[in-house]
């Protein structure tokens, strides 16, 4: 963009700078984590741990019971991204490849409610979950997240590149739609079926608003619950509250990195919120 | 053309066989059946019950006209939650958007490095914000914080940044930017990639500084891209609340102020108090206002094209 020596070198410095400051604190929770409570309370703080003890991520993950809060988060989410991945890829072909009335205002209706956050109309949600007696279940905790706008959109624009005259020679073969759906369309939706579904996935295991007022027992918290009121109660265990973020954030690093290209592209192609 | 009712019902039948009118219904009526229940539904829903007094127990419910809305304009809790919001909305944004602007530029500067810092900035993006929030609170830990470490090597003393009324908010934005910073350069970077180099270098060939350059072609061909930005980050920071509830005073008595944004008070209201229908009335605010930054940037775009 700039060829300009001063402009390059501002570059570096200012990038290297901002590269520091995000990357410190989570060097700081991860040596946090690994530190003895005498080690953590000092002044002035020490960086690296003199002994590294794992003691706090067995207080966090057996005594507080967070391998339960994962297994918890880990239903919800598979659960969402079954949905997702299911109701997307149905709207999403039914859009791409059939005229029927309506279709216009049907899609502009789904797009139209596509940047309303939860926060605005949980409340009925809440009490259509409370009336049914569903609190505290996974079905509940999933329900909310079970259609994703902006998945119907991606696929669409996806299924859209498929050649018709592959479903119509298919038709003339005799094959029914159900059959087009899964052996081709899904099969030739392959990547953009695995960057949705890791997008509903982290989506997911991130919500926190929404099971912190469905979820009335600590057998059901997920992660994200577990962490929260665990920090609030125990605000002085700053080794246990770092073991139970770090166990939180890292599933999400280690997809980030494997899927690095596939999600920067996503936001790239289509503005994916976060 | 006047014919038989029957056998038009009959045509009219054949072509939406032909249509493949089941298979629609069938694949698509689901998928909306839940759009409904999920979204519309409750959208509606929530304006209806604004209008009520609404107990989730109770059995009577009366409409109460507009004596949630009366309410909301005497109550000093939501004032100071609609203000709160609003200060740090308006900070987060601006903040926000100008380091990632400046960021991404800058890193379109030095293009074969560049993909590795993109990488690193995108690290709090994937970070969910609890335990974004929780890293944070460590940090600003009034007596053994790293922060409080930092600025005391400048010899300027420990500061309860949690705990002063006046310091909270500053801490709290400081968490959405470090947060949310990655996201805006990869969408800044999409845009400065479609820029065509001719127009710079053409520029740069006719003497123009880059300064000159960044403000007579930099910045104009990427403004609807500034404008998605701007309503995109509006709308999340309006709605923040992980890293209120968990960088704020609880019931069990962590020291910390108690700051209110409106989504906490939605949260105290509906779902600490029931009393939904207030609640309802102060979640139509919040979609009042998710609704005028739409409209705006509709608005805007349709200007421009």
């Amino acid at each position: 963009m700039f060829r300009e020596r001063w402009v390059k070198i501002s570059a570096y410095v200012l990038a290297t700078v901002f590269a520091i400051i995000v990357i410190i604190p989570f060097l700081w929770v991860l040596t946090t984590a690994l530190k003895t409570p005498s080690e953590i309370s000092v002044w002035p703080p020490r960086f690296l741990p003199s002994r590294v003890t794992f003691e706090n991520f067995i207080q966090i993950l057996v005594r507080e019971n967070f391998v339960r809060y994962m297994l918890n988060s880990l239903i919800v989410s598979l659960g969402s991204m079954g949905f997702v991945l299911l109701t997307s890829s149905l709207a999403g072909f039914i859009f791409a490849k059939y005229k029927f009335p309506f279709k216009n205002l049907l899609f502009t209706l789904l797009l139209a409610t596509a940047i309303i956050p939860i926060q605005v109309y949980m409340i009925p949600i809440f009490i259509m979950v409370f009336k049914a007696n569903m609190m505290n279940t996974y079905l509940a905790m999933i329900f909310p997240m079970t259609i994703m706008t902006f998945g119907v959109f991606f696929l669409r624009q996806n299924i859209m590149a498929i050649p018709d005259s592959l479903l119509d020679a298919a038709r003339i073969d005799g094959a029914k739609e159900l059959w087009i759906y899964v052996r081709i369309v899904l099969s030739l939706s392959k990547s953009a079926l695995m960057a949705l579904g890791i997008f509903a996935f982290s989506e997911a295991w991130a919500n926190f608003i929404w099971p912190l007022v469905v979820v009335t027992t600590k057998n059901m918290y997920t992660t994200e619950l577990g962490l929260a009121v665990y920090q609030r109660q125990f605000y002085i265990e700053y080794g246990a509250i770092s073991a139970g973020a770090v166990i939180t954030i890292i599933p999400m690093i280690i997809v980030f990195f494997i899927l690095r290209k596939n999600i920067l592209q996503g936001v790239t192609t289509s503005g994916m919120k976060t | 053309m006047l014919s038989h009712p029957a056998s038009r019902l009959a045509r009219l039948y054949s072509k939406f066989r032909q249509h493949n009118g089941f298979w629609i219904l069938v694949a698509l009526g689901p998928v909306y059946f839940l759009f409904a229940v999920i979204r519309i539904y409750p959208i509606l829903e929530t304006i209806r019950l604004s209008f009520f007094r609404y107990h989730i127990t109770k059995k009577k419910n009366p409409f109460i006209g507009l004596r949630n809305y009366e309410r909301l304009l005497s109550d000093d809790a939501f004032h100071a939650a609609l203000i709160n919001t609003i200060q740090f909305t308006i900070m987060a944004v601006l903040i926000t958007l100008f380091l990632a602007l400046l960021i991404a530029i800058l890193l379109r500067s030095i293009e074969p490095v560049s993909p590795i810092f993109e990488i690193i900035f995108y690290i709090p993006v994937v970070t969910p914000w609890v335990p974004a929030s929780v890293i944070w609170k460590w940090l600003y830990d009034p007596m053994y914080g790293l922060i409080n470490y930092a600025i005391s090597l400048f010899g300027i003393p420990k500061q309860g940044w949690l705990q002063e009324p006046n310091l909270i908010i500053y801490a709290i934005v400081v968490v959405a930017v470090w947060k949310m910073l990655g996201y805006y350069i990869i969408v800044f970077s999409v845009g400065l990639k479609n820029i065509p180099t001719t127009y710079l270098e053409a520029a740069e060939v006719d003497g123009a500084s880059p300064l000159e350059r960044l403000r007579y072609i930099i910045l104009p061909l990427l403004r609807p891209i500034i404008l998605f930005a701007v309503v995109m980050s509006t709308i999340q920071f309006f709605n923040v609340f992980a890293p209120v509830y968990v960088l704020t005073a609880s019931a069990q008595g962590a020291p910390a102020y108690d700051l209110k944004v409106v989504v906490t008070e939605i949260y105290r209201n509906g779902f600490q108090y029931y009393r939904m229908g207030y609640a309802g009335a102060q979640s139509v605010v919040l979609l009042v206002f998710v609704m005028m930054m739409i409209t705006l940037q509709f608005m805007v775009f349709r200007k421009e094209h």
